[in-house]
This record gives structure tokens, C-alpha cells and sequence, in this order.
């Protein structure tokens, strides 16, 4: 087992890295901004390096610091978490350089992965489904037409090296496309500095699921049942569930497998997740996350397998080792993303002091939080405050945990997603399983005796 | 003083009395070999006195001294790095305590991947304490120095 690990993130995930390697007896280094000098990553870990100021380029995302403060250190490996560095294939390239272990798949297999069109050949040249649309970048606006006309109407525009739905344009019908793909190609070279675009058939009413995978240097793959993401706000994320309600046996086994067919044509170690779109009946590869997501909590709880330890020993060069009976869901669980947004009122960030933190507690609740009461949320880094996780024998007791959970749950001192939370789980459509990703969309939020309610509209 | 004579606590508790009531900052007085000094409190420095029998009079936390508060400057590590005193090994320090100093000049380099940060005086001064160790690891915004500003 390697002998100490920086971890090169902050908040939740960085706590969540650092119990892990408590558990593991590995030693942990933090490294913190200025604006976090207060956090509790920096108190927990057993080192701590100040690597810059409370931008994020100048600290979470200075490379040079962050390598410094691991040769200072005397560290062996870099944790990323999600976010910042985690999809970053310089970063990772440079810690192979210097001899870091980067607790991911080579910088190579993240460059890969990291650009979608070209994941999506990976995917089709492994026999993973792929949604009908471009083989590749699309260069004009006349291949997108082409694509069309082959395809049918509508079609998305995507950028190549995008995500969050930014460089991402809905074209109905071929007169739209030659002002999509400018604006969208625009849009992706202004966010990710690459303005390459690809094409797909644009489903409307679609869920999210996806699938958790590991895999160590000696060939073993595992791959799990998967979760379903299909409560998103603007294409991000706010309550997952494993496993997918409703979903039928074979379709699961079919995720499964292509997963499996995916990561182990790539070569690929250490955890990733690969997603899918799925719609009548069938699904999707949209594309693949080369690093540990927000909500593999969700997939611990209904597994037993502790994933970052699993991060740990495949980096180790260790083999996984996974009993058969963690590859079938054990109940249901569901997580709630905690941010600091204020739902009433467009969701404004928010950011000040937390005045009272009285997380919930009992039977089959888990909490990955780093707030404490008198702990100031600074306004520079993104709005996740909490992941709620509840565990129980079937979805149904799993949504009246929820329920009492969240009810339990109280943060003052600013808004947070927690009423909205609530809201989801007292809507029938909901509770009855299979949403789409228009979820929300297709609701209002309303406020009925100081509690959130979500109508439905009707066009 | 002489370890063997009793402390003249009667004569300390009349100069007391005396600096109190003559509003004076400060009385010395010394005989032979015995030299006693009271000084009375600057004004708005008192620790608050919480009477017995009163509620909610809170305590007030004494700040921690800090150099800074004596008119001292920090010359703080703008890098993670490894800190160096002198331009290479074997090489004389860059400065020395109670070296006079003037903005811009250099006063150690900060080594961060090989890359060598000179860091230099801000203010111009005397270098009174050097805070880090030749060749150890120093973080972002670490104090490396403590220079006395000269007088504008």
C-alpha cells in the first residue's frame, strides 16, 4: 500500500479521501487557499500545505504548487476528487513525470476520454450503443447537415470538450443549423478553449443512468448496477438513486456489460463512470467520467464497497477484490445534493456563515459534509454544502427515509436546496419512478405555508 | 538582589497606592541593590473586571501579540516551495540579521519545480528575525522574514 497520499481537492470529497486513508493506515496530506484556512480537510488530515489564494486558478488548480507541496511532503500519490484537476490529462501526465501516482487511468486514457466525440468511437468501436449522429468532430456546419439528413431532426450540437451543457445547441430543423453550430462552436471555444463540435439525435424525453466501474492492474473489471441522475437542474445533477426504478433486468445486465466491454477495451484502471442515455427501451453511450463522481456514495451504500478504498489499492497495484453478492443491489438508496442555492429565488448561490448545522442521523442515513456551525462558506468555490445518502430495504422505505432525513436535516444562516429536496420526494410522478431529465423543467416551484411544492405545468 | 532578604512587599504596595493617586505612568525607585518599578496600566488596556454577582459581562479575549503589532513587516512566501538563504550551497546568506535592507533587494529564493523564486524586501529595514529554516519547506503566505521599516 503506497505511504501517503495528497489530496489535491477541497470540501466533502476532500474529507471523504482523507477518512479513507485514515481507514487504510496511509497518511494524508491536505492542501488548502487562503479562504479555506478554516475547513475542516485542512484540520483533519494529518498535513497540510497553504498553496495560494482563494482563486482557484492560483490554488485548487495551480499545478505547480500543488506539486510542490507533494515533493515538500515526501507524498507517493494524488488523490484529485471530482472537479478542479480530476479530468485534467496535463496534470496527470505531470505527476507521472515526477514520478506522483495520479489515483486515475493514465493521462492518455483521460486525454481520450476527455474529448466526447472521440469517446464516442471508443465506444462504438468497442460495441457499446452510441447515440445516432456524427462519427467524430463535425467541422462544418454542411457535415452537420449531413448527419441530418441521415439521422432525422431534431439534433444537439454538443462541444467536444464540454459538459454542463454549455456549447450545447438544440437544432429542429436543417435552416437552424447553420446559426447553432456557429453559436454553439463560439460558446465551446469561449468555455474550454476548443471550439470542436460534434453531433448527435437529440431524445427528448430521456432518464440519466450510469454506470460505476473499477479496475485494477492485474485485468479485473467490476462493473455495478447502475444509477439513475434524472433529477438535474440545467444538466446538473441533484438527486441520484441506484438502482434505476423500473428499469428491467436485461436492460441492466445490457449497461452492465457495455460498461464492462467499454473500460476494458480502453485498458483502463482505477474508477470511472460510464453514462448513458436511456429511452424507450433503449440505451445510449453519451460519454464516459474518468475520475470518482459526486454521487458514488449511492453505489457504496447498495454495494458495501468502499470505492475510494478500491482507488486506493488499484493505485497501490493491488487487486480489487469484490465479493460476487456487492455486484447485486442490496436495497435502494438515494442522494440528495445539499448546495447553498437558494431555490425561492433562482437558485442565487449563497454564501456567510452557518449559524446552526444539525444533520440528521439514524437508521440507513449517511452524511459527506464539511460544515460545522460557525464554519463561513466562502463565495469562491461551487455551492455543494452536503451529500444526503439514504439506505433502506426497497425505494419506497428508502423515500420515507429521505423524507424524515431531510425534514431532520437543519442548516441556518443561508438558503439551501433542502425545501426543494423535499418537494421531489412529495410529487406523485416522482414517487411512481422513471422521470425523465425534463423533471424539472416541466415544474414550478411554488411556496405553500413556508414549504416548497412543485406543480406541474400543463402546455 | 540578595536572594536571602525579604522581598519589600510592604514598600511595592505603598508605591502602588502612590501611582494611583498621583495619576503618574510610572515610579522607580532603587536603593543599594533593590530596584522597584510600578507601572499603571495605559488607559483602555484594563482587563475588564467581571464583579462577582453580575450576568452576562463577557469576557473579553486578549488578542494574541503578534510581531506586526510591534511595527514589525512580514516578508511572507508567495510560493509553495523550498526556502534558501543563499544563491547556492557553500555561498554566503543572502542577508543576515540585523542586515539593513532596501526595497527590492533579495532576501532569499523560494525553489518551486526547479524554478528559482527570488523573493525580495518590500519595505526597506532591518532585518530582525529570519523565520524559516535554510533548505525546509515553506507554504504559501508563510512569513520568511521580519524587517523593521525604517522611519519615513
Amino acid at each position: 500500500m503506497i505511504g501517503k497520499v495528497l489530496v489535491a481537492n477541497r470540501g466533502e470529497i476532500a474529507l471523504r479521501i482523507i477518512r479513507a486513508c485514515r481507514e487504510l493506515g496511509v497518511r494524508s496530506v491536505a492542501v488548502y487557499s487562503t479562504a479555506d484556512r478554516d475547513s475542516l480537510h485542512h484540520e483533519l488530515a494529518d498535513e497540510s500545505v497553504c498553496i495560494g489564494p482563494p482563486p482557484a486558478l492560483s490554488s485548487y488548480l495551480n499545478v505547480p504548487a500543488i506539486i510542490s507541496a507533494a515533493e515538500l511532503t515526501g507524498a507517493d500519490a494524488v488523490h484529485p476528487g471530482y472537479g478542479f484537476l480530476a479530468e485534467n490529462a496535463r496534470f496527470a501526465e505531470i505527476c507521472e513525470r515526477v514520478g506522483l501516482k495520479f489515483v486515475g487511468p493514465d493521462s492518455s486514457t483521460i486525454a481520450r476520454m476527455g474529448d466526447k466525440a472521440e469517446a464516442r468511437e471508443a465506444a462504438a468501436e468497442a460495441g457499446v450503443p452510441v447515440t445516432p449522429g456524427s462519427r467524430g468532430h463535425c467541422e462544418s456546419a454542411e457535415k452537420v447537415k449531413r448527419v441530418g439528413a441521415e439521422v432525422g431532426y431534431p439534433l444537439v450540437i454538443k462541444a467536444s470538450a464540454g459538459g454542463g451543457g454549455k456549447g450545447m445547441r438544440v437544432v429542429e430543423a436543417e435552416t437552424e443549423v447553420e446559426a447553432a453550430y456557429l453559436s454553439a462552436s463560439r460558446e465551446a471555444r469561449a468555455n474550454f478553449g476548443d471550439g470542436s463540435v460534434y453531433v448527435e439525435k437529440y431524445l427528448e424525453r430521456l432518464r440519466h443512468v450510469e454506470v460505476q466501474v473499477l479496475a485494477d492492474s492485474h485485468g479485473e473489471t467490476v462493473t455495478f448496477p447502475e444509477r439513475d441522475c434524472s433529477i438535474q437542474r440545467r444538466y446538473q445533477k441533484l438527486i441520484e438513486e441506484s438502482p434505476a426504478p423500473g428499469l428491467p433486468g436485461d436492460v441492466r445486465e445490457g449497461l452492465m456489460a457495455a460498461s464492462a466491454d467499454l473500460i476494458g477495451s480502453l485498458g483502463y484502471e482505477g474508477a470511472g463512470t460510464v453514462e448513458f442515455v436511456y429511452a424507450d427501451g433503449e440505451f445510449y453511450f453519451i460519454e464516459m467520467n474518468t475520475r470518482l463522481q459526486v454521487e458514488h456514495p449511492v453505489t457504496e451504500m447498495i454495494s458495501g464497497v468502499d470505492i475510494v478504498a478500491e482507488q486506493l489499492k488499484v493505485v497501490s497495484g493491488e487487486r480489487l477484490e469484490i465479493p460476487e453478492d456487492a455486484l447485486c443491489a442490496d436495497g435502494h438508496a438515494i442522494e440528495f445534493r445539499i448546495n447553498a442555492e437558494d431555490p425561492g429565488r433562482n437558485f442565487l448561490p449563497q454564501a456567510g456563515l452557518v449559524e446552526v448545522y444539525n444533520p440528521p442521523g439514524g437508521p440507513g442515513v449517511r452524511v459527506d459534509s464539511h460544515l460545522y456551525a460557525g464554519y463561513m462558506v466562502p463565495p469562491h468555490y461551487d455551492s455543494l454544502l452536503a451529500k444526503l445518502i439514504v439506505h433502506a430495504r426497497d425505494r419506497e422505505a428508502s423515500i420515507r427515509r429521505g423524507l424524515r432525513a431531510l425534514d431532520e436535516f437543519a442548516v441556518s444562516g443561508m438558503e439551501t436546496t433542502l425545501p426543494l429536496h423535499l418537494a421531489v420526494l412529495e410529487d406523485e410522478e416522482f414517487r411512481r419512478g422513471g422521470v425523465t431529465t425534463q423533471f424539472l423543467a416541466d415544474r414550478e416551484l411554488e411556496s405553500e405555508g413556508g414549504l416548497l411544492r412543485l406543480v406541474q405545468h400543463f402546455s | 538582589m540578595d536572594e536571602n532578604r525579604p522581598l519589600p512587599l510592604r514598600e511595592v504596595e505603598l508605591l502602588v497606592e502612590l501611582v494611583r493617586e498621583s495619576g503618574m505612568g510610572e515610579i522607580r525607585v532603587r536603593q543599594g541593590e533593590t530596584e522597584i518599578s510600578v507601572r499603571a496600566r495605559p488607559e483602555g488596556s484594563d482587563t475588564p473586571r467581571v464583579a462577582s454577582g453580575t450576568q452576562g459581562v463577557p469576557e473579553l479575549v486578549e488578542p494574541e501579540r503578534s510581531p506586526e503589532m510591534d511595527g514589525l513587516h512580514a516578508v511572507r512566501s508567495p510560493v509553495v516551495g523550498t526556502f534558501y538563504r543563499a544563491p547556492a550551497p557553500g555561498e554566503d546568506a543572502y542577508v543576515e540579521i540585523g542586515d539593513t535592507v532596501s526595497a527590492g533587494q533579495i532576501l532569499c529564493v523560494v525553489e518551486a519545480m526547479k524554478l528559482m523564486n527570488e523573493i525580495v524586501a518590500d519595505v526597506s529595514g532591518e532585518v530582525v528575525e529570519i523565520l524559516a529554516e535554510n533548505a525546509a519547506g515553506v507554504e504559501y503566505d508563510q512569513p520568511l522574514f521580519y524587517l523593521r521599516p525604517d522611519e519615513q
